[in-house]
């Protein structure tokens, strides 16, 4: 090769080089432009989020403050007029043994609730799984779901009707020859009662990720199963179970997010003073000491050191999924 | 692939016969899938029976599921309460202002976020994820809404409900399975980023917004908690509130009062109780068997992605 040839490559790819760095200059600068663009759509949005979601984040202040909600023009002009107590409000807090209560039953009920409520899904969905016959599956499915749908006032009601004193189940168990119980008054029950309408509502539901997952699952290795004379338990064990592992391990994982949310709008409706004892979780109690009594300052920090833990449990939780199942929310 | 998925059932039967023992283990699964799915409508049975039925029947305990001496009259008692049409109408209105709202600000949201050309995009995400990790809670809320004077106003109950993360997630992941190329054509064409996510993106994505809608519809609708913290005056409450305040304030008076009294009282409370739960449910049963086909593909499309 000539010294010229070599000069000719040279400068022509120099000119390939320069030609392809101006067009993604000009791709770039597209690129910016459009999403110049596109943060016009997001921008309701984003005001959206900074006004109803990180404003009261602000107010979180409040908790280390001895607040005075008449300090200033308006309720949130008066959190810098109150003055700072530090830790106060989270002493006189967990001095009071109704508080601490509420945080152990919220602990308790959720746990509860992942032990029993969790694998009720599982069950169902391997259960609907195994149903040929395609209108009685679908019949199912459309029964199930629904009580998803209902709200927890509707659901609360409807089991005070059956479960009261005076509901079907009552009048089956004297029928029984069995004393008749205060479901909704007695500390033995209620949480029973928790876990009961709880499975009732959402189990259904929650098989709908299960059955995605089953149906995800290759059929050869069914048949290979069958050609190996698995019968349908044993299908089930070691082709349906193993095939959605991943998807329980992921859904077992993201509910640690919601241990510190034992059931509020659940238990609110449910609850009454009988069975603070077993039902009084850290929501309905702000909701009682905090907003009922207008104990602005501990109520926040109650609130902040929920949400506190909640964010941990829900970034441990992520981060487990993404390691155990290369899977996670975000 | 497509149509194995769709009929998962299909599979093993189709290939190999059943043995004997198996088909009965079917057999015993469809059956107490049935029980199981009656316990899901019985107590529903039940609270319609009682709203029919007369209230010597009720306290008398023979109504089980199908009303004994039939009559309407708790429903005109229910339907005759002025507080019950006012909640109605509350209740109707944000559900329907509140889905609209919403619908429009998450697609907005939604569609930039599903870019993954979009500069910044991470840090934006994040910023709308943590809110879904960290809030203020309660009481910081309660005074925000006080501070906007928003308390007692019918905004409060839907304005501040117009924008969940996690719909917005779950639609960014739909948005983001759509091909770009069919997005680039309409950009050629001329079309902006508003232009192409209405002629385009939307009609690409239905199934994913009736899931959505119906998500946000229901939410609004079943929601008790807002008209609880920020409404104060009675007619002003929305249908669920209102109900609230009919079941805790019942337990209370079943506590209080004797049997005897309750007799007393032409019309059975628990039969009122009942009327309204069945009118509260309507809306909700008219509208689910249409919208069930779509958000059964939609929770799938929208969870299974990681």
């Amino acid at each position: 090769m000539t010294q010229r040839q070599l000069q000719g490559r040279a400068e022509l790819s120099r000119k390939t080089l320069d030609s392809i760095r101006e067009s993604g200059r000009r791709s770039q600068r597209a690129r910016l432009r459009r999403s110049y663009s596109m943060y016009a759509l997001l921008l309701p949005g984003i005001l959206f989020v900074l006004l109803f979601s990180y404003t009261p984040m602000y107010g979180l202040v409040i908790g280390f403050k001895k607040y005075n909600i008449f300090a200033g023009a308006n309720p949130f002009d008066a959190i810098s007029h109150s003055p700072w107590v530090g830790l106060d409000n989270w002493t006189a807090l967990w001095r009071q043994s109704k508080f601490r209560q509420a945080v152990t039953n919220t602990f308790v009920i959720s746990a509860l609730k992942v032990m029993f409520c969790f694998p009720v899904g599982i069950i169902l969905a391997v259960m609907i799984n195994e149903v040929r016959n395609n209108v009685m599956r679908r019949g199912l499915q459309t029964v199930m779901y629904l009580p998803h749908f209902l709200s927890w006032v509707v659901v609360g009601a409807l089991f005070m009707n059956i479960m009261g004193t005076t509901g079907l189940v009552n009048q089956a168990i004297i029928a029984l020859g069995g004393e008749p119980q205060k479901f909704f008054m007695d500390n033995r029950w209620f949480r029973f009662l928790l876990l009961l309408t709880s499975s009732w509502k959402e189990s259904g539901w929650n098989t709908i990720v299960y059955l995605a997952a089953m149906a995800g699952i290759d059929p050869q290795l069914y048949e290979a199963a069958r050609i190996d004379r698995a019968n349908r338990l044993q299908l089930i064990w070691h082709v349906t179970l193993p095939g959605i592992a991943s998807t329980i391990v992921m859904m077992l994982i993201l509910r640690l997010g919601g241990i510190m949310d034992a059931g509020f709008s659940q238990i609110l409706v449910m609850y009454n003073p009988t069975v603070y004892k077993s039902g009084d979780i850290i929501g309905t109690f702000v909701y009682r000491e905090g907003l009922g009594k207008l104990n602005w300052s501990q109520g926040t920090m109650v609130g902040f050191f929920n949400s506190l833990i909640n964010m941990v449990l829900i970034l441990g939780g992520n981060m487990l999924s993404r390691r155990l199942t290369q899977r996670s929310i975000w | 692939m497509g149509a194995r998925m769709m009929k998962p059932g299909k599979r093993s039967s189709a290939a190999f016969g059943l043995s004997p023992g198996e088909r009965a283990l079917g057999a015993v699964n469809v059956f107490l899938l049935t029980i199981i799915g009656l316990m899901m409508v019985l107590p529903f049975l039940n609270t319609v029976a009682k709203s029919f039925s007369s209230n010597n029947a009720i306290t008398t305990g023979k109504v089980i599921f199908t009303p004994v001496d039939f009559q309407l009259g708790t429903y005109k008692y229910v339907t005759g309460q002025s507080q019950f049409w006012d909640s109605l109408r509350v209740s109707v209105l944000i559900t329907l202002l509140g889905t609209a709202g919403a619908m429009t600000i998450s697609c907005l949201t939604a569609y930039p976020l599903s870019k993954t050309w979009l500069y910044g995009r991470k840090p934006v995400i994040l910023f709308f994820v943590f809110t879904m990790l960290f809030s203020g809670g309660m009481v910081p809320n309660y005074l925000l809404m006080r501070s906007l004077g928003l308390i007692n106003t019918l905004w409060v109950l839907f304005v501040p409900g117009m924008l969940s993360v996690y719909n917005v997630i779950l639609l960014k992941n739909f948005f983001e399975d759509i091909p770009e190329a069919i997005e680039e054509s309409a950009q050629l064409d001329g079309a902006g980023n508003i232009r192409t996510l209405i002629s385009i993106v939307l009609p690409m994505s239905l199934p994913a917004l009736a899931t959505i809608g119906l998500f946000y519809a229901v939410g609004y609708w079943d929601n008790y908690m807002t008209g609880l913290l920020y409404i104060t005056k009675p007619d002003m409450r929305p249908l669920q509130t209102y109900l609230y305040v009919i079941v805790t304030e019942a337990v209370n008076v079943d506590e209080t009062l004797s049997m005897d009294a309750l007799e007393n009282i032409a019309l059975n409370t628990e039969a009122i109780r009942a009327a309204t739960i069945v009118l509260a449910c309507v809306p909700i049963m008219c509208v689910y068997p249409f919208l069930q086909k779509y958000f059964v593909k939609g929770m799938r499309v929208g969870s299974v992605k990681g």
